[in-house]
């Protein structure tokens, strides 16, 4: 299970979206296109007047710590919708959350029992969950938001992906490495990773960065979720003299890495993927060395950032409607589904069919949902030409600001991360 | 010192810390076995609620980090000797198996129980070792692991010297040898099982604390640790306290070594050849001693 945690701690990575949506749902309420249709007839999650839509999650269980927050964003969010009248001014949404424990039988039993009354699904926590639904929403042509940075989503057209997947945050990485960080295509570049889909999504990115740059990495290290002692590894790396490490982990396994790094004296440049920290690692014991060692790759800005507008917006609205709120990015993860699902909304109540068809349609003729400025634009709309953000934030830690991360470079985006192709899953 | 030499000094002193923490869970396992023939799965469940525990003597109760261990330890033991008391007293002459059914089902409600009191954020259990380290002979080791071994060569002593010197340390054995034979000399076989339950509770507490004490936190899977000392006990011979002391040695010393020389020795196998060196050493043993490295050959399986 841990490692499939990794996938949904993917969003992790959505630090703080907040979004307008291009010919959607923004905050600037635009229209969609068309809107030239009549009013939406009643259908199954839609009685003329609320708009159902479905949460897949896990809200009891070890996952529940990224469930929670995760729906506390996409809570916020319509919250804050209905607040200026719904979707289209007019349109309620009303939640439907269902309990998966993460677990993906236990979501296909919750998708059967809710999908008659819903619309849609504005989220499917984790890659098993998403991978065990997904023949069911092609057969009842169903259109779901999965909360995981898999690359496998952009070319799934019951999928509504948000956020630049894993192989884009460590393609940037990397070229930052090179470029500004002090390596160079000689450095002993190596990896450390979890051996399963989340680890090899990361391996995938690095292998890219190595074919566009041109160096071979130094030596590669697996491990399984859970382990308890990394001196092996660890060692095997200093061994090989590796100058920077891209580590595929969870915070609970990072922080032992770092913590064994840390007493052996083994001291690269870490760059790690989005969902190997939490914020709770800023206020450990290796804190210190993280400080000095380790940067983050993921996207968005430092919660609280005042000067990009939509984590302005978030953070006022989780204040007004989720006052007990964290900082965490998983709630932004959340946030920001919410903000994609509602532009498809938009675009099908413009179009005057919000019923399952309806919805897939709208999809494609989403277009460019822009992330104001927090993470990438998604171009939507046909699979083929989906085109997810290419763009990462590179953090440092710092126990000083609310989740412990500081911007060290903002929403860049590396040549070799826009030449990256994603290929449909299987 | 050589790099090589000192790369493999070091695995080696992994795998003593990995395994002095098998060895303490382990001989949870053997001291319940051996007194009552039960198989005790919960004892991950008592791991990570002696880690919690000791979080909240720690952490809530601004405990000093060694009283927080005693406590936790103390009222590990209190819960184990409470679940026997409640619970499996009540079985007394039922299969086994019954009661093997029993703590697996205890393991599956302590996580929740832990989740509803401490959630399932990672916590970080305040303690004095954390990741400092000590250089010795141009070797670095770490606290926490020179801890770890220490209290469970501690541990392990005082629990030989309580078997073979106390009254009730003799109680024991004579109710684990022939409990109808103890009970006919005056033994109480009901004190002598929620005993046996309050000492591998105690263990399995220690265990979890000096776990939850590393860089990696405390969070609710610290007890799946328990799997992988499952295979120390039986190496070791699942009625042996020694044995479960050896095994857990020797598991951590194949899983670290294993590890460290992956990439020179073991790379056509895959990535984590680390991972099932503790089950091909399992099979291998009993393949050849069925009845484990120091364990006593009429042992009954279940």
């Amino acid at each position: 299970m841990p490692h499939n945690r990794l996938a949904l701690a993917a969003g992790f990575a959505a630090l703080v979206l907040a979004v307008s949506a291009c010919g959607g749902a923004g905050d600037s309420g635009g229209g969609s296109g068309g809107g030239d249709a009549g009013t939406p007839g009643t259908t199954a999650g839609f009685d003329g007047t609320t708009i159902k839509l479905g949460v897949l999650s896990p809200l009891s269980g070890p996952v529940a710590v990224i469930g929670l927050p995760l729906t506390a964003g996409n809570k916020v969010w319509f919250d804050h919708l209905n607040s200026t009248g719904g979707v289209a001014g007019k349109y309620k949404v009303e939640l439907v959350q269902e309990d998966t424990q993460y677990k993906p039988d236990v979501t296909v039993q919750q998708y059967n029992k809710v999908k008659g009354n819903v619309v849609a699904f504005t989220q499917v926590l984790g890659t098993p969950s998403t991978l065990a639904v997904l023949p069911q929403l092609k057969t009842d042509k169903v259109l779901a938001a999965p909360a995981s940075l898999d690359a496998l989503w952009v070319r799934e057209e019951n999928l509504l992906p948000v956020g630049g997947p894993y192989q884009v945050q460590a393609i940037n990485a990397i070229d930052y490495y090179l470029t500004e960080g002090g390596g160079s295509k000689d450095s002993k570049i190596c990896t450390m990773s979890q051996d399963d889909v989340y680890g090899e999504a990361g391996l995938a990115g690095v292998a890219e960065a190595a074919k566009v740059h041109g160096f071979t990495v130094a030596n590669q290290q697996k491990f399984k979720a859970g382990t308890e002692n990394y001196a092996g590894q660890i060692q095997a790396l200093a061994g090989a003299g590796c100058q920077m490490v891209f580590l595929t982990a969870t915070p609970s396994d990072a922080g032992k890495i770092f913590g064994t790094a840390a007493q052996g004296r083994f001291a690269p440049k870490w760059y790690a993927q989005s969902p190997s920290y939490a914020g709770a690692l800023s206020k450990s014991a290796v804190a210190p060395y993280m400080q000095a060692n380790v940067l983050i790759v993921s996207e968005g800005t430092e919660w609280g950032d005042t000067n990009v507008p939509g984590m302005k917006d978030m953070v006022e609205r989780a204040t007004k409607f989720a006052p007990a709120q964290q900082p965490d990015y998983y709630f932004a993860f959340g946030y920001n589904q919410a903000r994609a699902m509602t532009a498809v909304l938009e675009k099908a109540v413009a179009k005057g069919n919000l019923s399952r068809d309806g919805i897939l349609a709208a999809s494609k003729e989403l277009g460019t949902v822009t992330f104001d400025g927090l993470t990438g634009d998604y171009k939507y709309g046909s699979v083929d030409d989906r085109n997810p953000p290419r763009t990462s934030t590179l953090f440092a830690i710092d126990p000083a600001k609310p989740f412990g991360l500081k911007t060290v470079k903002y929403n860049f985006t590396s040549d070799a991360a826009k030449n990256y192709e994603f290929k449909k899953a299987g | 010192m050589s790099p090589e030499l000192t790369a493999f000094l070091t695995n080696c002193f992994a795998g003593l810390a990995l395994g002095s923490t098998y060895a303490l869970v382990a001989l949870g396992f053997v001291v319940i076995y051996k007194s009552t023939g039960v198989i005790n799965f919960a004892q991950g469940g008592l791991l990570a609620l002696g880690a919690y525990l000791g979080y909240t003597f720690s952490e809530n109760l601004a405990l000093a980090f060694g009283l927080s261990i005693l406590f936790a330890c103390l009222a590990a033991a209190f819960v184990g000797a409470g679940f026997e008391r409640i619970v499996l007293r009540r079985m007394v002459g039922q299969p086994p198996f019954a009661v093997i059914m029993i703590t697996i089902g205890l393991l599956f409600i302590i996580e929740p129980v832990l989740t509803a009191v401490w959630g399932f954020d990672n916590l970080q259990v305040p303690n004095p070792w954390n990741i400092q380290t000590v250089e010795a002979g141009g070797l670095v080791f770490g606290v926490r692991d020179l801890w770890t071994i220490g209290i469970t060569i501690a541990v392990v002593t005082a629990f030989f010297l309580f078997f073979r010197f106390s009254g009730f340390g003799l109680a024991m054995r004579a109710t684990a040898f022939d409990p109808e034979a103890a009970l006919a000399q005056g033994i109480s076989a009901k004190k002598v099982y929620a005993v046996s339950w309050a000492i591998a509770a105690a263990l399995a507490a220690l265990a979890g604390i000096t776990l939850a004490a590393g860089p990696g936190g405390l969070s609710p899977s610290i007890g799946f640790i328990a799997l992988a000392a499952f295979p120390a006990m039986i190496l070791g011979g699942m009625d042996s306290p020694a044995g479960a002391v050896l095994g857990g040695i020797v598991i951590g010393l194949a899983e670290a070594l294993t590890r460290g020389y992956q990439d020179q020795l073991f790379s056509w196998a895959g990535d984590n050849v680390s991972i099932i060196v503790p089950y091909l050493l399992m099979i291998v043993i009993l393949l050849i001693r069925p009845y484990g490295l120091l364990g006593t050959k009429d042992v009954r399986r279940i």
